[in-house]
């Protein structure tokens, strides 16, 4: 607990455990934001994103041991950009860029400084935004600003700066709602803006010495395809070490089972046979200090002493999968972005994207995801594909801070924009420098409308349209359309509204939970209502959504 | 230097208008067509080539196509030496069609070497039609052989032919689903564009939509104009190709034609199929 009211200043140890505080508060919180989604889809969780960034922030600080508050964040904001998700972990990794970039000079921040820093915050993240839309988290921090800035003015106390930043920013939240008609329409107030302040709110439950269920920072359920699944550490800190040693008895003899109970106690995958001698022990640790030092005391020589770090052979052997699983081009690659096998394998064998990125509606990848792909592809050039609204952000960020790569982003928001950006690229790419290729993808995109078919994950009303939890939904290019109580409807009623009868092709990538005789009944009727298109069936796999459907 | 009477000795699939023919007395070699249990002739007679788009849907096997006897060849080649003191023979590519090597046995067993030109033009329907037709303006013009094989070779590479296929069913029906491969297609259908230059079937894209593929021959007719010949062809599609001339109607030649397409092409294609014929203004340059 901090609980010192009278502090003045903030040095590199309180901005960690500030950074920290905040963290675990919107951990804690994290649902509710996720709640304030304003479609009723099963996707873009801000809450979850948020979280992500900021825990790839503090990830950046959490071995740090330094005094100073602009190494401190400096680091954090390194991490919050790597780690941005999500168009809201974008902006969030702006504002800690130029919350940062205030402090880079600085041993310890007071009150002007720390008013200072977050104007300077707040800039960076409106610049970081193409056209910045208020009612948003970029409203939220701005208010929160001014109201920091007056103050300190006159107070000294950083204490009573954060209540002041709080109440600011619960008063700029609240009025949300008037300044975006979206937000009024769901009944909510912006999740970008809730998660920021909850981060804000986690500082200062920190600084008044007040609960903010200080328990272990754990991992968010995500979905993972396929072999990554399988392999995914169960424990939040990773694989950790494989230690294996031998204990040799010096002087008393050794007790076997009280050996193998303290070592069980250590770790996890325990092996320790022997006798009074000799003692073999194999284990697997996250510190491989504790059972050395056990051994030790326990009065053995130790012999044969092996400690290998399983969670740089997982990161290797992911590393590899991944370099395996791109598609080698020539010139331009395209790096994309995809949750199902089946859309997965459409990208990377029929349309020859080189890297497909897992992910998309359940999981928003991050700037770092991107950048590593675009490093481990040896192409020079790269267009990047995001094909969700909630992913381009992202994207656009690592293709700022790619080095010695030229990166252009094709800001597709659905996967049969995606699919119709990558047939212009299939077609042009042999003619086409780098630039005009991606403008020929950009404009190809228009050639589709995009559908969706999923559940609605509560009840809303937005566009005219109502919905309980629980209905099957119809989205037309992202636009919540239509709504029903059988798919088979919904999916009839999506097309008319696209106007899919005066269209010539109809293409359903059928999900996870649709068996194919089920996708093959909807196609069939669907054939039978609109009897001049073409229908095609494609197997997606995607998760949540019933159907994508691509209208052409 | 004495001016010789020259003849024009074609195949089918050179899709010329009957009069064209007969204004400038060109003698077509039909090419056939095998189904069924029996092989019919592409001489507008035997072969109705809109009745033969519109059954071959049904048709199973799938019908394949077949050079003429060289009997036949003989005949008309004959025929046309008989009049002429040089016959000039321009066929379709002899890397898609055994019809080249049919006519050059022809000349061989009618003993014409000295007298008989034989041109590969590359090209397929009007594509070869065109460079007989130059051919044959030059020959009336000057009656010289050289010069007929000259403005041949130089038009010929201004031959555009392109076709835009409303389904990749009939590539797969008669084998020849590697004029549109690229690995694409196995999960996603595609309607190709494809192109002939040089005897090779090049494939120009491969769009998502029949509206598109019609889109990609405007665009690929509007880059070489302005246009000296424009012909829109069709598999039992007139009001396509009808609709195709109208939206390029600010570029179409006084001339321009509307053609059904040779069956040798067509069974590959499919009905419904259009494509677009020309030569850019610049061969005359």
């Amino acid at each position: 607990m901090v609980a010192n009211a009278n502090i003045t200043a903030c040095d590199g140890h309180l901005l960690k455990r500030l950074a920290e505080a905040g963290l675990i508060w919107l951990e804690s919180n994290q649902e509710k934001v996720n709640q304030l989604n304003v479609f009723p889809v099963p996707d873009g969780d801000t809450g979850t994103n948020m979280y992500l960034t900021m825990r790839k922030a503090y990830e950046e600080i959490a071995q740090l041991d330094d005094a100073h508050v602009g190494n401190i964040s400096s680091a954090i904001a390194r991490g919050a950009l790597m780690g941005a998700r999500g168009n809201s972990g974008v902006i969030l990794s702006q504002w800690w860029r130029g919350f940062a970039h205030a402090l880079q000079e600085q041993p310890v921040f007071d009150a002007r400084l720390f008013a200072h820093a977050c104007k300077n915050a707040v800039e960076t993240a409106y610049k970081g935004v193409v056209k910045p839309v208020e009612g948003t988290m970029l409203t939220v921090s701005r208010q929160a600003m001014e109201a920091v800035a007056e103050r300190a003015q006159v107070e000294t106390n950083l204490q009573s700066l954060f209540e002041t930043k709080v109440e600011a920013a619960y008063a700029s939240l609240r009025r949300t709602p008037e300044l975006l008609p979206v937000l009024k329409d769901a009944g909510v107030v912006d999740s970008g803006g809730q998660g920021w302040t909850f981060i804000i709110e986690g500082m200062l439950r920190l600084l008044r010495g007040e609960d903010i269920h200080m328990r272990s920072v754990k991992a968010v359920a995500v979905q993972r395809p396929g072999w990554q699944d399988a392999l995914v550490p169960e424990d939040e800190a990773g694989y950790g070490y494989d230690v294996q040693f031998l204990m040799k008895r010096q002087e008393k003899p050794f007790d076997v089972d009280a050996v193998r109970a303290a070592i069980s106690e250590i770790g996890w995958s325990t092996l320790v046979v022997g006798d009074e001698n000799l003692i073999k022990v194999h284990v697997h640790v996250h510190d491989p200090g504790v059972p050395i030092s056990y051994a030790i005391r326990a009065g053995a020589a130790l012999d044969d002493v092996v400690v290998e770090n399983m969670q740089l052979q997982y990161v290797h052997y992911v590393e590899e999968r991944h370099k395996r699983e791109d598609t080698p081009v020539e010139g331009v690659a395209v790096v994309t972005v995809a949750s199902g096998d089946g859309l997965r394998h459409l990208f990377a064998q029929e349309l020859q994207a080189a890297s497909v990125i897992s992910g998309g509606q359940t999981m928003n990848p991050s700037t770092e995801d991107f950048l590593a792909a675009i490093e481990r592809l040896p192409n020079d050039e790269i267009i990047l594909l995001p094909n969700n609204p909630n992913v381009i952000m992202a994207a656009q960020q690592a293709a700022a801070l790619a080095q010695d790569k030229q990166v252009r982003v094709v800001p597709s928001r659905t996967i049969p924009q995606g699919i119709s950006a990558m047939f212009t690229y299939i077609n042009s790419r042999e003619e086409l420098a780098h630039d005009a290729l991606a403008d020929e993808m950009n404009a190809a995109m228009t050639d589709v409308i995009s559908c969706e078919v999923t559940t609605a994950t509560r009840a809303a009303s937005l566009n005219g349209v109502s919905v309980r939890a629980g209905q099957v939904i119809g989205l037309i290019n992202d636009v919540l359309a239509v709504a029903g109580d059988d798919i088979q409807t919904v999916a009839r009623d999506v097309l008319f509204k696209a106007g899919a009868d005066k269209r010539e092709l109809v293409t359903l990538y059928y999900g996870q939970d649709v068996t194919q005789a089920e996708a093959e009944t909807l196609a069939d009727r669907l054939r039978a209502t609109f009897a001049n298109q073409e229908f095609e069936l494609v197997y997606g796999g995607q998760p949540l959504y019933q159907y994508i459907i691509g209208v052409e | 230097m004495t001016s010789k009477k020259i003849r024009f000795v074609t195949d089918s699939t050179c899709d010329l208008p009957a009069e064209l023919v007969a204004r400038w007395g060109i003698g077509v070699v039909p090419c056939f067509v095998n189904y069924g249990s029996a092989s019919y002739a592409d001489d507008g007679r035997e072969l109705n080539r809109t009745t033969f788009y519109e059954r071959l849907p049904e048709i199973r096997p799938h019908p394949t196509t077949a050079a003429p006897p060289p009997a036949l060849a003989e005949q008309i080649i004959g025929e046309a030496a008989r009049d002429a003191d040089h016959v000039v023979i321009i066929t379709a590519p002899a890397k898609l069609s055994a019809i080249h090597n049919t006519m050059r046995l022809a000349v061989e067993s009618l003993d014409l070497q000295h007298r008989a030109t034989l041109i590969d033009s590359g090209s397929v329907t009007i594509g070869l039609g065109w460079q007989v037709l130059a051919g044959a303006a030059e020959a009336e013009r000057s009656g010289d052989v050289q010069r007929v094989v000259d403005v041949i070779h130089r038009i010929r590479p201004h031959v555009r032919v392109y076709a835009g296929l409303s389904t990749m069913e009939y590539l797969r029906r008669s084998g020849r689903v590697n004029w549109a491969k690229a690995g694409v297609g196995a999960l996603l259908q595609i309607k190709p564009v494809i192109g002939v230059l040089d005897g090779e079937v090049p494939q120009v894209a491969l769009v998502r939509t029949f509206a598109r593929a019609v889109d990609k021959l405007i665009e690929l007719a509007r880059a070489e104009a302005p246009l000296d010949k424009l012909a829109l062809l069709h598999a039992n599609n007139v009001a396509g190709a009808q609709e195709l001339k109208e939206r390029l109607s600010d570029i179409t030649p006084p001339d321009t034609m509307i053609l059904s397409v040779t069956p040798v092409i067509g069974v590959h294609i499919g009905p419904e199929s259009l494509g677009v014929a020309f030569v850019s203004d610049k061969w005359k340059q």
